[in-house]
Parts: C-alpha cells; structure tokens; sequence
C-alpha cells in the first residue's frame, strides 16, 4: 500500500472493571499505562490526587511522581468514558499535560500491540523523539508499534 | 510467501499513523478494518483523519526492507543436496 492514513484515538474503557472475576482487558491495559508511567517518572500508581489544599478526591487510577506530587487521575464513566482530573493550580498545567498525554500515550502503544498478537502479528515496540521541538519546549517522545505475519 | 508488515507510530497526543506493507491489492484495507474492529475490543476507538501517499524515499525503504526479510526466510527453507 502506498498510504499511510492518520487516526485520532479515543480511549473507552469497558463498564465493568471486574469480568467472571478478573480484571477486564481495558482496565488492565490502562492499569499497565500507569505502571509503565510511574516507571518511567519515578512515581507511583494510587487510587486518589490531591488538591492545592491539600484534600484527596478517589480515582479509578492516579498517577503520584515527584515532579507533581498532587498526581493525575484517571476517571471512568458509567459507559466506559475516560476523563483525566488534577489540580494544576501554582504552575503545574505543563507537567501534569505532560503525564496525561504520556498515559494516553502508554494506552494507545500497549492497545495496539495486544490488537497486533490478537490477530496473530510478531510485535515489537520501541521508541523516539520527533525530529522537531514544539516551540518552546523539548522534543516528544514517540512510540512505534510493529508487527509481521 | 511475502511478509506482511503493520506500523504504526503513536504520537505523544495518542493518535497514530498507521503504514501496512506487504499487502496485495485492497488487503491492506480490510486489514485496517480488522485492526480497528481489534483496537475497539481493547478499549480504543480509532477514525480517520487524513491519509497521505507515501514520498518515494518511503517506498524504496519498504522494498528494501521485504526483501531483506523475503532473504531470511529464503535461507530457513531446507533443500535437498
């Protein structure tokens, strides 16, 4: 094929976390995203962010690092809907911007490789910066997903 | 048998740019499709934004690229000596 076509990506989870007793697949993706995240930051995965004053809110997943102690959370819809929450106040806006796309980014690279096996392609991933900088700030990191049959 | 490839690269916003290689024909097409049908499965929802042919230098890399790979499996076919 001589194209190559661009996709935008939403992320939905399934509505029930818990399958016949395990974890369903979204879930466990986007529990991996934030692993990989916190790996990736040095910081850890809860269930709750905090805000400026202090006050914790419950999440599905959060995302704590030492860059934004307050951490990024990860909501989940009744029908599977992701919505990402923390508190930026006093400067944080570009760090937490930051982790949010980089779990968005963990879900899409981990969904598209399980996509890959399922349909029986040997997978391999590895990653890259962007050859140009946004203006302003370092250049972004991408991840490519390949798979052969 | 030719080797059939998929890449595809995930920018830092989660969208993706996704080149099939190796493909006869409208394959690759229906291989998009199955893609997308799997992708909605694992939680994510992919549409179209825009589809560009690939530059010729992009070409020559994928030929070069099958035939390397049609090599390998080339060399693990036995042969009667």
């Amino acid at each position: 094929m001589s194209v190559i076509s661009s996709y935008r990506t939403k992320i939905r989870l399934a509505s029930q976390r818990m399958v016949d007793g395990e974890l369903d697949p979204t879930w466990r993706i986007m529990a991996d995203a934030l692993e990989a995240g916190a790996q990736e930051y040095g910081g850890r995965v809860t269930e709750h962010i905090t805000d400026y004053y202090g006050r914790q809110t419950r999440c599905e997943f959060a995302l704590v690092t030492p860059d934004f102690p307050r951490g990024v959370g990860v909501r989940v819809g009744a029908g599977g809907e992701v919505t990402f929450i923390y508190d930026h106040y006093g400067g944080y806006q570009r760090v937490a911007a930051e982790i949010t796309e980089r779990i968005t980014q963990n879900y899409t690279a981990l969904a598209v490789a399980r996509a890959l096996k399922e349909l029986n392609y040997a997978v391999e991933m590895d990653e890259h910066r962007e050859s140009a900088a946004p203006a302003g700030g370092s250049r972004r990191r991408a991840v490519v997903v390949r798979g052969s049959l | 048998m030719t080797t059939r490839r998929v890449e595809v690269k995930v920018k830092p916003d989660g969208s993706v740019e996704a080149d099939f290689a190796g493909f006869h024909g409208d394959d690759c097409l229906d291989e998009a499709q199955r893609l997308a049908e799997m992708l909605a499965r694992f939680g994510l929802e992919v549409s179209p934004v825009a589809a560009r042919k690939k530059t010729p230098a992009e070409i020559e890399r994928e030929t070069e690229a099958v035939g390397r790979v049609r090599g390998r499996d080339d060399a693990r076919v036995p042969t009667r000596e």
